[in-house]
């Protein structure tokens, strides 16, 4: 059976079973691989994408329910020339290995949709993701910075 | 050094870095590189005037990409933007030595940069001379009449320039020479400066490719279960025809320790081993418990005699001769994961006369000789492509995870790509040592240290991973890393013996960020604090009084003080610990001098790790951007350690597996953090261990001073930082 959803703005249908992993559906049949596995378990946020906007840690969530839904990838945040915040990551060259920042990155850009200025206490409630290098402070700075310029621009 | 000028193919050559490590891609980068002209090992100019830098140490994060090109652009007067690097391997020129083990291709230890530094200036400085050479004989023009700039010669007095594209062919028919003039810092314009890192668009858009998104045609994905005690054996699988008729499964394969199943998607493998139900039989080492490690390495503490690695003076005698005057602490460090985020992961294709392996991988040849020795194939005839590696810590330079990755592709018959869970890559993890210090001291009238008596016990890892590191000594071996910030440590202390002694245990276990120090330097600065603390001296004067005759180590401590206004008494409700440490790289490579002052601030009833002050002196800074980076992400790494990470065994195996149980720091645990960096004339030493030992010490010095009790053992629990009422 056939699972229509969208991926990042383009309509794709996955021939499998409803209970396939969305992070290994996208890596695998559709070859976007900037999403990644950290621990499968749902703690880590490596495998972070969006969901009708919402971050969701996509090694826990089955495909079957994404059916109809849109989904958004790093890849697809990539695109839009306009992301304040993958732009304020580059500016402060927060990565290290880099490995968790495609999910740190879609799990920032979903806290400036919701909270537009976030203060620090936000940001130690939304961040939960990890990462081992602990690139942490750059990563605080980096939300700061893109909050501001996305204020700026408004 | 073989100097072969013209590339006949890129057979020793991995993919580009940045680029896909699809084998479509890497073909068509062999292809340019047929065209290339090599100036030296590391130099490479296409017919373009395109110039390409080779890379021979893997970028795990700490910044290699950008630092060791920059050093050879530097000295050749690249045009920086424009460089492209390359991963080469394969060459005499890649190799390092570290002790008096044979010359190999690796990365490990901090020493990148400092066992680079002089050979890639001389490199580039070398191609910068004959393509001035070249330039000079084309324009029929003395030598200093030729300046560089940009990728291109200039003419100084008609102002002409030729591109180095255009004087490559010429230049590389010139003999190199020997000892190129080299530039003076004064005319430096890459090294020493705030670079922006090279990889940092590709890691924020998805297209930075590591280990796990390698891609090869008519490749399978494998999942692995390894026995869940250490040495134990795979005795049956019990559901075989199950797990053959899971979707996309396609073949089970037994290791003497484990199950690999293949299958279509690395999903499928995931699920059906998951399902898998084997029998493992436990071996010898089922009764294995942390119970039974601590009781070995407490039992060491008190023996009568340790392997000596220092004995300066009289210490045990006077410490004899003075029983109730001797202080003592004692001290206890557990196991510990690597648990780099990318978990370890090889993609392997075996042919019959070439291996090619993908991969999350920290040492080169030694990977190698193991895919070699496993697969038949002579090494020339194995090429790694190693693209970025999601950390790595020291966790993935044992290439056992390689062994398994080759084992699945040749019982197969395709490409496999073997990526372990979160669960095996902790669980099956070569771990960081465990062990135990007890220090004793007699000190003077005003409460400084006349003789010291160190002894730690624990875990050998030199005994275990580098058997021929180990010193001889004539009462055995000893592993000076069991030791390491204590045995050569800075403090003046006129009677001073260390010993140790191993407990032999048949954990794997492998080098870790700081290696022994973060153990011997929480043991060793914990001791220097409560003997201030007895002494009622400042911790920081005290410190001083103990280095008073070692400037350089006293910059770097008052540089710290000065930063954090240590004089100054804290605000109510901040507590702070100072510490300090001389990192020695492994065989006498390097000297570093770090120091740190934490302050710990009141919230509620407990107390927490708010700021962080760390100086340090590495001589000269090749990149001030990922220098600074480095102590930013090694503070977070070490509080990890300091607050959360703890292996422990029981049955036999390891009893943590994943984040839940094994947790690493978060945000909102990540204190404000100071770099200070205290610049010196020294050539670049050593950094990226740096600035995780001196950090727990800190914090238990802090919270003697907060909550009047000095916690022992790491990791610090969260009762320990409870204010007291
Ligand atoms: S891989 Fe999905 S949360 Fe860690
Ligand atoms: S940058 Fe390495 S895990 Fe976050």
């Amino acid at each position: 059976m056939s699972i229509p959803f969208q991926l990042n703005g383009r309509p794709v249908s996955f021939d499998g079973p409803e209970d396939a992993p969305l992070l290994w559906v996208v890596r695998e049949h559709f070859g976007l691989t900037g999403s990644k596995f950290g621990c499968g378990i749902g703690m880590c946020g490596a495998c972070t994408m969006h969901v009708d906007g919402a971050p969701i840690r996509t090694c826990v969530l089955a495909v079957g329910n994404v059916r109809g839904r849109a989904i958004r990838t790093i890849e697809g945040v990539a695109a839009d020339a306009d992301n304040a915040v993958r732009k304020a990551w580059n500016d402060l060259d927060v990565p290290q290995c880099g490995y968790c920042q495609s999910g740190m990155i879609m799990t920032a850009t979903a806290l400036l949709a919701e909270t537009p200025a976030p203060t620090d206490q936000d940001i130690d409630r939304w961040m939960t993701n990890l990462c081992r290098c602990a690139t942490y402070v750059r990563i605080r700075q980096a939300i700061h910075a893109a909050a501001a310029a996305r204020q700026h621009k408004s | 050094m073989g100097r072969r000028r013209f590339l006949e193919v890129a057979a020793a050559f991995g993919a580009l870095l940045a680029v896909p490590l699809d084998p479509a891609v890497a073909a068509r980068d062999g292809a340019a590189a047929e065209a290339d002209i090599e100036l030296t090992d590391w130099i490479f100019i296409d017919a373009q005037g395109g110039v390409t830098l080779g890379l021979c140490q893997p970028e795990v994060g700490q910044g290699s990409y950008t630092a060791l090109p920059a050093i050879l652009a530097e000295e050749l007067d690249a045009d920086w933007p424009a460089v492209k690097v390359r991963w080469v391997m394969g060459r005499d020129a890649y190799k390092i030595q570290f002790r008096n083990e044979k010359p190999s291709q690796k990365e490990g230890a901090s020493t990148s940069t400092t066992k680079f530094y002089a050979r890639l200036r001389v490199a580039g400085a070398a191609a910068r001379d004959v393509l001035v050479r070249a330039a000079a004989a084309r324009w029929q023009v003395p030598v200093s009449d030729c300046a560089t700039e940009s990728g291109m010669v200039r003419n100084t007095r008609t102002g002409d320039t030729l591109p180095y594209g255009a004087l490559a062919a010429e230049a590389a028919r010139l003999p190199l020479s020997p000892a190129p003039r080299l530039k003076t810092p004064a005319e430096f314009r890459l090294i020493g400066k705030a670079l922006p890192r090279r990889d940092t668009a590709a890691k924020t858009d998805g297209s930075a490719k590591y280990g796990l998104d390698a891609e090869v045609p008519g490749m399978l994905n494998a999942a692995i279960a390894l026995s869940p005690t250490i040495g134990g054996w795979l005795v049956r699988i019990n559901n075989e025809a199950e797990i053959r008729q899971q979707p996309g499964v396609r073949a089970i394969v037994r290791l003497d320790d484990g199950v690999i199943v293949v299958a279509e998607r690395y999903w499928q493998a995931l699920r059906a081993v998951q399902m898998l139900d084997a029998t493992f039989s436990p071996g010898e080492n089922g009764g294995l418990s942390t119970e039974l490690i601590d009781r070995l390495a407490e039992s060491g503490l008190d023996a009568e005699i340790g392997v000596t690695a220092l004995a300066r003076g009289d210490a045990p005698r006077i410490l004899g001769q003075n029983p109730d005057q001797v202080i003592e602490s004692r001290f206890s460090v557990p196991h510990l994961a690597h648990a780099a985020m990318e978990p370890m992961n090889a993609t392997v294709h075996v042919q019959p006369d070439r291996v090619d392996v993908w991969g999350s991988i920290q040492s080169t040849d030694a990977s190698v000789a193991v895919i070699s020795k496993i697969s038949g194939v002579a090494e020339e005839k194995v090429h790694l492509h190693i693209g970025f590696l999601g950390g790595s810590f020291g966790g993935k330079i044992a290439p056992d995870f390689v062994a398994q990755a080759v084992r699945a592709a040749m019982a197969v018959g395709r490409p496999v790509k073997l990526i372990r869970t979160r669960e095996m890559d902790i669980q099956h993890d070569h771990f960081r040592p465990n062990n135990k210090g007890r220090l004793r001291a007699v000190v003077d009238r005003d409460g400084y240290p006349v003789a010291v008596h160190a002894r730690v016990c624990g875990q050998s890892l030199f005994a275990t991973t580098r058997p021929n590191w180990l010193t001889k000594t004539p009462l055995g071996d000893y592993d000076e890393s069991m030791v390491d910030g204590i045995y050569n440590q800075s403090y003046e202390i006129p009677h001073f013996h260390v010993d140790v002694i191993q407990t032999p245990l048949p954990i794997p276990v492998y080098f870790m960020r700081s290696v022994g120090s973060s153990a011997g330097v929480l043991f060793w600065e914990s001791f220097i604090t409560d003997l201030a603390h007895k002494a009622g001296i400042d911790q920081y004067q005290y410190r001083r009084h103990l280095l008073r005759n070692n400037p350089a180590a006293l910059k770097v401590l008052d540089a710290v003080a000065a930063a954090a206004s240590w004089d100054t008494p804290p605000p109510a409700g901040t507590v702070r610990g100072i510490s300090f440490d001389t990192y020695h790289g492994r065989g006498g490579s390097f000297v570093t001098y770090v120091a740190e002052i934490v302050e710990l601030v009141r919230k509620g009833d407990s107390w927490r790790v708010a700021r962080v002050f760390c100086a340090i002196d590495a001589g000269l800074v090749v990149n001030h951007n990922t220098f600074i980076a480095q102590i930013q992400g090694g503070i977070g790494f070490s509080l990890t350690s300091a607050l959360k990470s703890e292996i422990t065994f029981n049955r036999g195996g390891a009893e943590q597996s994943n984040f839940a149980d094994y947790p690493l720091l978060s945000i909102g645990e990540m204190p404000e953090v100071v770099p200070i960096v205290v610049e010196s004339d020294r050539p670049p030493q050593g950094v990226g261990e740096i600035m995780v030992a001196p950090l727990a010490p800190a914090i238990s010095q802090a919270l003697l001073h907060a909550t009047g009790r000095r916690p022992d053992r790491m990791p610090f629990r969260a009762e320990v930082f409870k204010a007291s009422a």
